[in-house]
């Protein structure tokens, strides 16, 4: 299945972030609330299972000056085989003057998915950006296909963060100098002006990126450890 | 090739034996404790940091604009102890080049540049670059392995031998990538914070 769905925001005269343009195209179906308000608030729900191996999916998010979107999922993410063995790939693409909070559910990586993950963001001198992604590694019990996951963003061009992260199918899910063979990783991006403390325990960790923004990084063996340090930033 | 073999030999003065990457604390927390647990470290520390910093060695040899590959690492590199690491032993090693082959591209380079940035002008040749970067990321974890948890030097030895750096380097010199490693990354940031006697400044 291809799909590819667009979302724009941008600020009406009376200071109320307003959906402008909605193109859903399943499974990628984009709910926006009906409530004016400084926020727009959409819900991107997955209305076939997806991705199967074979799915190119693809999601182009515009933020206007001054406007806010909150964008968030509202169930988990169970990235599947398909009949064929092809793989998957999924593309999120913001390009964000205003402001933009991306919260999507964890995505669980089952056995013999295959699947390729990228976020592009690309901000301008004022733009807000806060992002997070977390990854299950297998459903309980199971070991999981491949995924490789990328996150790049910039500002005006010049590269914020980009990192991609690789995991199944090689002995770096158990290193130590890999994912130390924990089962759920998570990440949050926050880039944006706020300073925060550098900070940290035996498996997470807060830092100031070189060029602004913060990440915050945690690994454990259950979502809700995990998830426990993001909300905490 | 020569500067190649000086750059990844020990006993060149760049200060690169003072950093354990990540190991020192690895080892502090049980995580490496013998053989077996070295060569997962190490194999896992070469598919990511050890790519990713031949990628750029590579990029620099290639002739590509330092100070994009300067930012684009720094963006590939979230954590700020990574940072501060990278940094030193590329301001050791340039010291110790100035001297040896003083060259305009060298010259060009900041006070602090990334390790990989240097080895890239310095060998000049991509692939030679990428391999001695993929090298020296895996050779200085295995003798601090060595020092720290006292183990067989020739088992060590061995464990490096057949870690694949060379497909490493080829893999390196096809794209610039962007591997990261979570736990390297909260390894790193949990050394800095350490309190006690700490051996090695990574």
């Amino acid at each position: 299945m291809k799909a590819s769905a667009r979302l724009v925001v941008s600020l009406d005269p009376h200071g109320n972030s307003v959906v402008r343009v909605l193109r859903s195209q399943s499974p990628l179906t984009l709910v926006p609330h009906r409530r004016a308000g400084p926020v727009a608030l959409v819900h991107l729900v997955s209305s076939v299972t997806a991705p199967l191996g074979g799915d190119a999916l693809e999601l182009t998010v515009e933020v206007g000056p001054g406007a806010a979107l909150d964008l968030r999922g509202v169930a988990a993410t169970l990235m599947l085989p398909g009949p064929t063995g092809a793989p998957s790939s999924s593309l999120v693409r913001f390009t964000v003057e205003g402001s933009v909070r991306y919260l999507p559910e964890p995505t669980v990586v089952t056995g013999r998915a295959h699947h390729t993950s990228v976020v592009e963001a690309e901000l301008d001198g004022h733009a807000q950006l806060r992002t997070r992604e977390v990854l299950v590694l297998g459903r309980t019990g199971e070991a999981p296909g491949t995924l490789a996951t990328t996150m790049r963003a910039t500002r005006c061009g010049k590269p914020l963060l980009h990192q991609q992260l690789v995991v199944g199918g090689t002995a770096a899910d158990a290193s130590p100098a890999g994912l130390a063979g924990k089962r759920v990783v998570g990440t949050e991006l926050l880039l944006d002006d706020v300073p925060r403390a550098r900070d940290g325990g035996e498996w997470w960790s807060v830092v100031p990126l070189a060029a602004g923004g913060t990440l915050a990084t945690a690994m454990g063996d259950d979502v809700v450890t995990v998830t426990n340090v993001l909300d905490a930033i | 090739m020569l500067t190649a073999l000086i750059l990844a030999d020990s006993r060149f003065p760049g200060g690169g034996h003072v950093h354990s990457g990540g190991l020192e604390e690895a080892a502090a927390r049980g995580l490496v404790v013998d053989e077996p647990s070295l060569r997962s470290f190490l194999h896992g520390r070469l598919l990511t940091a050890g790519l990713l910093a031949a990628g750029f060695a590579a990029a620099a040899a290639r002739g590509e604009d330092l100070a994009v590959l300067d930012a684009e690492l720094d963006a590939r590199t979230p954590s700020p102890a990574q940072r501060e690491a990278s940094r030193a032993q590329g301001r050791g090693m340039l010291r110790a080049a100035r001297r040896a082959w003083p060259s305009a591209r060298l010259a060009a380079l900041p006070a602090a540049p990334h390790q990989p940035l240097v080895i890239g002008v310095l060998v000049g040749e991509p692939y030679e670059a990428a391999l001695t970067c993929a090298y020296l990321a895996v050779s200085g974890p295995a003798s601090a392995a060595v020092r720290l948890l006292g183990l067989d030097p020739f088992g060590v030895n061995a464990i490096v031998a057949r870690l694949e750096v060379e497909e490493v380097a080829a893999r390196a010199c096809e794209e610039l990538p962007a591997l990261g490693s979570p736990a390297l990354d909260l390894l790193a940031e949990a050394h800095v914070r350490r309190e006690g006697v700490r051996l090695f400044g990574s």
